[in-house]
């Protein structure tokens, strides 16, 4: 059984069980590791790709339903590591673990297409994942960092 | 010929035991790896490589577990070396090569945690990295002034290139690092003093992994991909210590990708470890399992869902519920338990003060880790050689685990540590290392990654105990406390937080703790803050429970009892805390602010240990939904080595405390975890997350640079208790909050 799915504008051929989720897809068949498992149930938000740029949780995403979407996974957010969250992920020294950082940057980077001057509440109401480590305080700051950066971007 | 193969036995032997003190400090390279050829990397000691880009790698013990431990090793170093921060790399050392080479990272396991723990700025770990970083840089000057006949006085070291002061010349590190490292100093050349420090407490640089983090290309454990690699999935007995009656593989032979069923025998005979570990290895016992193998992960995890299994729960099965251990617990605190300290005459009767005698007993459950990055490892077991790939939070404890566990001869075990998504105590005993290699040792020759799903993380955790504590206070004539007598009881517990409090420390005269250990079968271990994060939320509570019998005010209340207290920086905490949330400043009707004070790990004794006080500003509708508004927290670790990574430290700790408090207990239906994944043990998120600020003022700069991981967890949850009483004039002796009824008017 090959299913052909597009991920990160590569077009790939998965031999795998249709049944098989995205994410287990991405890290098991593909390779790609950046994608990552924490809860499986769409609690955690840790395998938050997007799928026609609507940020989803891959866990819950069967092969089967993905011929003909566009799938983006943190491997795919930017050429060189340089979307404005990466920048301001790294400038304000977000990450703790960072296991679940792809998972947040994918929710978050979702939410700026949409909503380039996000408040608080769209925030809260669009990155619904779990860090246990704690670094929401600055997961928030992030976000309206990387606004202010988009914003003076288009600008120029 | 080069200068390291020259080294002798006893020239190592010399370099080691200059040091000593329980930490090996090589400031000299061992062994045959020592000089790079052409464009490699050569070693200066076993911690410092300096390649001819003028790459510096630093060997670093402690694990990556999000505290910035591994940044921290490599910013100590640079202190020192005078390199420029961006050729600063960091790899986790060798446990084996410490191992093989006698210790050059650590003499031995070293104390409890030892030196492959998760911990960075305690002397022990600065003052060896600190050595090795300047015994380096002299060794470059040696170089630099060898090549240019100048005397090495005349050579400055600064961001990886070292100048001929007199004439301009320069050459960098790099160009001379093959030279240096073959240099042997006259005599190594002391560190400079605090004073002088220009990196440690002034810069405070991001984790160097961050940018690794964001593209998604950090290795965790869960992402070590090997050729010809199988999938497990675990199931091990779900009642603790139960035993695998039978299973029937035939039902799954024919699943797609099913390799073969492995089980986990607890009984099965092991060899002895035959060196010491780190922490005991009756820490990491097996546990009766069964594996599914298979070439994916996901048609191993379906093909267990479908594996018929049959468990002989075994002696657990007779807790039918939590509300039976909680009986349990809170009637063994009616009785005498053993005496953990004494100061006065804790141990007499609590008739002695005037005023009124205070008594209450609290309940705090079972907590689980919940690292997102869920419990996994791999190994490939042959008959004379493992290799583990491993997020460990104790590489050690990790190694020798794999010795016992595979039999084979441990010069020829290799852990291969990988970044850690999230420990919090979890990953420190082993036994997610000892499972690993049970199961891949029956498959010899093929690389085994072994995944624990969610659900047997949560019930197969090595929990925060569930603990019941039952205190007393005696107050005098002014309300103050005489006498203060706690007894707590649970499985696997101590009095830490009450022994670490300046109320056991002396400021309450007379003092007893006792605690009983009580005979429950499900397994515990350390939570962020291990027993500290219990009982200061009972030792707080209780505080504040006299202070309101006092009728005193409950900050004011906490600075008469440490009027006294040689350690002026509790107060000073105190103070900063609550100046900076507005304590006493009126509040709209069902809001309150609590405060708190705690301390982790300086054994109830004057500057030592991190201090933290904490105020929370809480609201509570009258129907008993709960919002935490606001978290402030002063903290005083001594000195302060990365202001930012500390902070960072304190805001996850901060939400760490409200979610332990908030939501997190297990339950317990006849001897089973019932919790399986997050929609049953809920978490904070960024919409429930709480203003916080985290406050330095009360930094004493004192001596010590004492860790900052735990300290926050012990605060927030009093604070918060403390916060609903002031609102609501309800006392809440319970955690997790989510399940109390909060209710008022």
């Amino acid at each position: 059984m090959s299913t052909t799915i597009t991920v990160n504008g590569v077009v790939h051929k998965v031999d795998a069980d249709p049944s098989t989720p995205l994410l287990w897809v991405l890290r098991d068949h593909l390779g790609m590791t950046g994608t990552k498992y924490g809860c499986g149930v769409a609690q955690c938000g840790a395998c938050t790709v997007q799928i026609d740029g609507v940020a989803a949780r891959s866990c819950q995403a069967p092969l089967e339903a993905l011929a003909g979407v566009k799938i983006t996974t943190i491997e795919g957010l930017s050429a060189d590591g340089n979307h404005p969250l990466q920048t301001a992920w790294v400038d304000l020294n977000v990450p703790q673990c960072g296991y679940c950082q792809a998972g947040v940057l994918m929710a978050a980077s979702a939410l700026l297409k949409d909503n380039p001057h996000p408040t608080d509440a769209d925030i809260d109401a669009a990155v619904t994942n779990i860090c246990r480590c704690g670094s929401y305080v600055r997961i928030r700051a992030g976000i309206h960092a990387a606004a202010k950066a988009l914003h003076a971007q288009h600008k120029v | 010929m080069n200068a390291i193969s020259k080294l002798d036995r006893r020239g190592f032997l010399i370099s080691a035991l200059a040091v000593g003190g329980g930490l090996s400090l090589g400031v000299i390279p061992t062994g045959a790896q020592a000089l790079g050829k052409d464009g490699e990397p050569c070693e200066f000691c076993p911690w410092i490589t300096i390649a001819p880009d003028d790459t510096v790698t630093v060997q670093v013990p402690t694990p990556e577990i999000g505290n910035g431990a591994m940044t921290q090793c490599a910013m100590t170093v640079a202190e020192e070396l005078n390199c420029a921060w961006p050729t600063i790399h960091a790899e986790f050392a060798s446990t084996n090569r410490n191992f093989q080479q006698q210790n050059v990272y650590a003499n031995g396991p070293g104390p409890i945690y030892g030196f492959f723990a998760g911990r960075s700025t305690n002397a022990g770990r600065l003052k060896p990295l600190l050595q090795a970083g300047a015994s380096a840089r002299e060794r470059l000057k040696t170089a630099a002034a060898q090549a240019w006949k100048v005397p090495v006085s005349e050579v400055v070291a600064k961001d990886s290139v070292l100048t001929h002061a007199p004439t301009g010349r320069t050459l960098r590190y790099g160009q001379v690092a093959a030279r240096a490292a073959a240099v042997v100093l006259d005599k190594e050349p002391a560190p400079k003093p605090r004073s002088e420090w220009t990196l440690l407490g002034r810069a405070a640089p991001g984790k160097l992994n961050n940018a690794a983090i964001v593209r998604g290309q950090t290795q965790y454990g869960m992402d070590v991909r090997l050729p010809n690699m199988l999938y497990a999935a675990l199931m091990q007995s779900p009642v603790h210590g139960g035993k695998l009656k039978s299973y029937d593989f035939e039902a799954i032979r024919r699943m797609p990708g099913v390799h073969s069923v492995v089980v986990v025998d607890p009984s099965e005979p092991r060899v002895k470890l035959p060196f010491d570990s780190p922490l005991p290895m009756s820490t990491s016992t097996a546990q009766s399992a069964v594996a599914v193998l298979a070439d994916h992960y996901w048609q191993a995890r379906k093909a267990l869902e479908a594996l018929p299994v049959v468990w002989d729960d075994g002696e657990g099965a007779r807790w039918k519920s939590t509300e039976q251990l909680q009986d349990a617990a809170l009637a063994v605190c009616e009785s005498p338990g053993k005496v953990m300290l004494t100061r006065g005459d804790g141990a007499g009767p609590l008739t002695s003060g005037e005023g009124r005698l205070v008594e209450a007993s609290y309940l705090t459950p079972y907590c689980e880790h919940a690292a997102i990055e869920p419990l996994n490892g791999t190994a490939l077991v042959t008959a004379d050689r493992v290799d583990l790939w491993h997020p460990s939070q104790q590489s050690q404890q990790a190694f020798c685990v794999a010795v016992e566990e595979s039999g084979v001869d441990p010069k020829n075990v290799y852990v291969h540590q990988t970044f850690v998504g999230g420990g919090f105590g979890r990953r420190v005993f082993g036994n997610d290392v000892r499972m690993v290699v049970a199961v891949a040792k029956k498959v010899p020759g093929r690389p085994v990654h072994v995944i624990w799903s969610r659900e047997e993380v949560m019930r197969q955790g090595r929990y925060r105990p569930m603990e019941a504590a039952k205190l007393s206070a005696r107050l005098d004539a002014q309300g103050m406390p005489v006498v203060l007598r706690a007894r707590a009881a649970g499985n696997g517990h101590s009095l830490t937080g009450l022994q670490d409090s300046v109320y056991a420390g002396g400021a309450i005269p007379n003092v007893q703790m006792e605690t009983a250990v009580m005979p429950i079968h499900i397994l515990t271990g350390p939570y962020r803050g291990p027993s500290y994060n219990t009982n200061a939320f009972f030792a707080e509570s209780f505080i504040d429970e006299c202070a309101h019998a006092a009728n005193i005010d409950p900050l004011e209340y906490r600075l008469k009892l440490l009027a006294a207290w040689p350690d002026p920086h509790w107060a000073k905490c105190l103070k900063e805390a609550a100046t900076q949330s507005g304590w006493g400043q009126p509040l709209p009707r069902g809001q309150g602010r609590g405060i708190a004070i705690s301390n982790w790990s300086g054994g109830g004794k004057p500057n030592a240990g991190t201090t933290v006080a904490a105020v929370a500003r809480v609201e509570v509708t009258p129907a008993g939904v709960l919002t935490v508004h606001q978290v402030d927290l002063a903290v005083d670790p001594g000195g302060v080595v990365n202001q930012d990574a500390v902070r960072a430290m304190m805001e996850g700790g901060v939400i760490f405390g409200v979610n332990m408090t908030l939501n997190e207990g297990l339950t317990v239906k006849d001897g089973r975890i019932v919790e399986s994944n997050f929609h049953e043990y809920p978490m904070v998120r960024v919409a429930e997350t709480p203003t916080i600020r985290i406050h330095f003022g009360a930094v004493s700069n004192g001596e010590r640079f004492s860790e900052v991981g735990e300290a926050p967890v012990g605060p927030v949850g009093p604070a918060i208790v403390n916060a609903i009483f002031a609102a609501t004039g309800k006392r809440i002796r319970q955690t997790p909050l989510r399940k109390q009824d909060l209710s008022w008017a």
